[in-house]
């Protein structure tokens, strides 16, 4: 009986270890081992080891896109706090009939293609776009605005697609709140500021550094906005890397700013567990 | 109850998969570029041969080379390079020798366009089409004259340019700009194509290969640095759009048709290769895409629209007065840090 | 008092009309005469019917839903078993191995992407359907282990040993005793990852090759190109599928919750 069970027990964890070993394990190594490789002028990899691939990196060119790329990610996060909290405030007020039909309400746009609602801002953007058109019927403008093709148009875009990322998380935090708690403080005298500061916000924070990192993280990579939205001119690490892989064809390159760009996730990652986030939390919505 | 449901998805998942895996053998695996057959072209080839058609696409001649590289052997079937990746191609063992005798129409061909330089004896490669760059300008929207290059760098020329995004194109023009070779590495004279293309940079709204005529027909800029065809098709939608052949000189290309090594389907891809080659065909292509024609047969036929056209009728004497990309070798990798430094 | 709710008002009707804002323009446009996406010049129904023609589209759209539907089905089935054994069993590795199902949930699509393509790459694996679904099974299954998990957690633990005490096999035990139990995180992560695997850009953009293209990257190298009206039609009955979906599961919850009331 006790070696049937054994049996069944890897046959049953099979599937997974397997999953883990060729899907997860193997490629992040190899994109590791190839970061340390050095690369021929036109694709080829050459196995000798060197450390050139990451000093490249510290070149100001690289660095400058490394820090546009944070700066994006931490505008279009910092927006998306500034509208999902407020929001998920406000909608945790409702009766709960009304709840479930405003988050259904976020959730549908979510369900359609985001590239095809990314295209949907072009045709509201772009100089002769509908805005413009607008504004300018409207007698409020003589020129146009310049509201893509630029770092503006990559925000929009970024903080679009990524929005229901940060209500979803702050919502189910928000609601969470033990309204009782918020009553008792209120009925010993503490001012509405004091309370939010005090309770609401200390009682979302894990909340808000999930929705942060499910926000901030995607925002690093998604090329295709800022290739879309941005006019291919601002380069964002997503576009870097991608360049690496299929225009420049220097992967050890490539792997090594992935591999920057790894380390970096898990410093966040640990910084969210250290203030009390659930990593379970990260992949349930 | 639920469970004969799961099992009835299942099975049906597993033979839909099944169907799906097949190796269908009678498939053509084509990398393109972007814009450059239309769909009507391929739908007639695949239902006059039955030969179904896998079609993907690039922007440049770096992914195309990347794209080929990086997949297995043998996943596409035939492709098309221009004149400096032929050769960089032959000498990667990329590409195969090509079976002359299977193509019918090979003599429809312009003769002026067989043995170029990166391909001698056309042993790897057959002409495809033709190109060059030129400076698209909308009158509606600029009156200044612009000649060069140089006349780009005005300052009322803000945010009001689209540029292709290739780095040897722009970095090329540069060069040219400042009186230099298209192909030039020596260090100190990239630094000043560097410094050139940052005080250009503010004048450009976007860089895009795919469609830039899109930018010029809908008004978002008004001048354009782009390939004829592209100019060709803005002009056809706005007659006040002017082309510039500019005076410092400017970069031209031939893509041809090439076969990747170990392709599986090469009877297809020569088909395929012999049905473009025909002398209708291209006359269709040409009318969706106006590019350079390289087909002699074809020019009898080319309607009057294309001819009229400046942009896409390039004049030979014109042509000749361009140049080729050429492999640098190495010292590409400057030229890939210098395109990070002005993007 | 009144003047403060309005403005909550407000601002959460502020918020959704962002939300909705594009997809109104692409309904919108989807009934445009004109082929160019910037006037609207007449109604017309005709880029529902020139959708039905566009071959390459429908075929993106059958290859977006084929992979979606295999992805799901083999992530949700090896998920659900994977928590569980993971939740039941005590081993070596095991904990290396939680850890491990966290990297495809928090580090950059891209970076999987990349990876993915080049182990392809490394052993020689053609680009095509099959690597696309593998992918999606790659960045999908966490989600679904993650979702399986977090119901298994709120389970009462002697309920399998009852079971088992009982005679009944370990495969009898699940099917009869934890599966049903489980089902709502089952159904929430196989749902999760249908969606994902539907609107996936990043990771098929690396590791699709020629002849599976889905409906995300079609729609790319169209926005690319020049888009016609058609994907707007596409997009439209896409949304209305969704909507419909929606709509129906919620007034099923809403009258079921109402019985239980009704019973109480």
């Amino acid at each position: 009986m006790k070696q049937y069970d054994s049996k069944f027990k890897w046959l049953i964890l099979f599937p997974i270890v397997f999953y883990c070993l060729f899907l997860i394990v193997l490629p992040l190594l190899y994109i590791f081992i190839i970061s340390f490789f050095q690369n021929d002028y036109y694709g080829g990899i050459i196995q000798v080891f060197t450390i050139k691939n990451y000093i490249q990196i510290l070149d100001i060119v690289y660095l400058k896109v490394f820090l546009q790329s944070f700066l994006i990610a931490f505008i279009t996060t910092i927006i998306c706090i500034c509208i999902a909290y407020p929001f998920s405030l406000f909608v945790s007020e409702k009766k709960s009939r009304y709840k479930s039909i405003f988050l259904m309400l976020v959730i549908i746009p979510f369900l359609t293609n985001s590239l095809i609602r990314t295209y949907g801002w072009i045709v509201l953007l772009r100089k002769e776009g509908l805005i413009n058109t607008l504004l300018f019927q409207l007698h409020l403008i003589d020129e146009p605005l310049a509201l893509m093709y630029n770092s503006l148009g990559i925000i929009i875009g970024m903080v679009y697609t990524l929005l229901p990322f940060m209500i979803l998380p702050v919502y189910s935090a928000v609601d969470k709140l033990d309204r009782s708690m918020l009553e008792a403080s209120s009925d010993l005298g503490a001012s509405k500021w004091q309370r939010f500061i005090h309770v609401i916000i200390p009682e979302t924070l894990p909340g808000l550094f999930n929705g942060s990192l499910m926000v901030f993280i995607p925002a690093i990579g998604y090329f295709f906005i800022s290739d879309l939205l941005g006019g291919g001119k601002l380069m964002l690490l997503g576009n870097l890397i991608k360049n690496q892989f299929l225009v420049a064809r220097n992967w050890p390159f490539g792997a090594s700013v992935s591999i920057v760009l790894i380390i970096i996730t898990f410093f966040l990652v640990k910084l969210y567990k250290k203030t009390g986030g659930k990593m379970d939390d990260l992949g349930g919505f | 109850m639920n469970k004969k449901i799961i099992v009835i998805l299942i099975v049906a998942i597993i033979l839909m998969n099944g169907c799906a895996l097949k190796e269908n053998t009678n498939v053509l695996n084509v990398l393109n570029w972007s814009s450059y057959i239309p769909d009507a072209v391929i739908r007639d080839f695949e239902e006059e041969t039955g030969i179904i058609v896998n079609y993907g696409t690039y922007s440049s001649n770096e992914e195309c080379l990347a794209k080929v590289q990086s997949a297995k052997e043998g996943t596409y079937d035939l492709i098309f390079p221009s004149d400096y990746m032929i050769e960089l191609m032959i000498k990667r063992d990329l590409i195969q020798k090509m079976d002359l005798s299977q193509l019918a129409n090979l003599g429809n061909i312009n003769p002026n366009y067989l043995g170029l330089s990166y391909d001698k004896n056309n042993e790897y490669s057959i002409p495809f089409i033709a190109a060059s760059v030129v400076i698209a300008v909308n009158r509606d929207m600029v009156k200044d004259d612009v000649t060069t290059y140089q006349d780009l760098l005005a300052k009322e020329y803000r945010n009001n340019i689209v540029m292709l995004d290739d780095q040897r194109i722009v970095i090329g023009m540069a060069l040219l700009a400042l009186g230099y070779d298209m192909n030039e590495t020596d260090p100190l004279k990239l630094t000043e194509a560097r410094d050139w293309l940052l005080e250009l940079k503010p004048n450009i709204k976007a860089y895009d290969s795919d469609s830039p005529k899109t930018f010029l027909i809908s008004r978002e800029t008004a001048l354009g640095v782009i390939w004829n065809a592209e100019a060709a098709l803005a002009v056809q939608e706005n007659p006040n759009i002017e082309i510039i052949i500019p005076d410092e000189g400017f970069a031209i290309s031939i893509d041809n048709f090439a076969i990747p090594k170990n392709a599986k389907h090469v009877e297809n891809a020569y088909r395929f290769i012999d049905y473009i080659l025909r002398d209708d065909i291209m006359v269709k292509i040409i009318e969706d895409y106006p590019y350079k024609n390289v087909n002699k047969k074809a020019e009898d036929s080319l309607p009057e629209s294309y001819l009229k056209n400046h942009a896409a009728n390039i004049d030979d004497a014109v042509f000749h007065r361009g140049s080729f990309v050429e492999n640098i070798g190495e010292d590409i990798v400057h030229y890939d840090k210098l395109w990070a430094e002005i993007k | 008092m009144k003047k403060k709710k309005f403005l909550k008002n407000l601002f959460i009707g502020l918020v959704l009309f962002f939300l909705y804002l594009p997809i109104l323009v692409l309904v919108l446009y989807s009934f445009n005469t004109s082929k160019l996406n910037i006037l609207f010049e007449g109604f017309t129904l005709k880029w529902y019917l020139v959708l039905l023609e566009n071959r390459s589209l429908l075929e993106a759209l059958g290859n977006t839903l084929f992979v979606a539907v295999t992805s799901t089905l083999v992530s949700t089935i090896i998920g659900t078993i994977s928590a569980i054994a993971l939740k039941k069993y005590r081993f070596f590795g095991r904990s290396v191995l939680n850890e491990l199902l966290y990297i495809p949930i928090v580090i950059p699509e891209i970076v999987l992407g990349i990876a993915l393509l080049s182990i392809y790459t490394f052993f020689h694996i053609e680009l095509g359907l099959h690597t696309l679904i593998l992918s999606h099974i790659a960045f999908s299954l966490p989600f679904v282990v993650v979702s399986v998990r977090s119901v298994l957690n709120s389970l009462d633990p002697h309920l399998e040993e009852a079971s088992s005490d009982l005679g009944a096999s370990p495969i009898k035990t699940f099917f009869h005793i934890t599966l049903p139990a489980v089902m709502p995180g089952v159904i929430s992560g196989a749902l999760l990852a249908f969606t994902l695997s539907l609107d996936d850009v990043v990771i098929s953009y690396f590791t699709a090759g020629p002849g599976s293209n889905t409906l995300p990257l079609k729609i790319y190298s169209m926005i690319k190109t020049g888009i016609t009206p058609d994907v707007n039609a596409l997009s439209s009955l896409i949304l209305l599928v969704v909507i419909t979906i929606l709509t129906l599961s919620t007034v099923i919850k809403i009258r079921q919750s109402g019985k239980e009331k009704a019973y109480e």
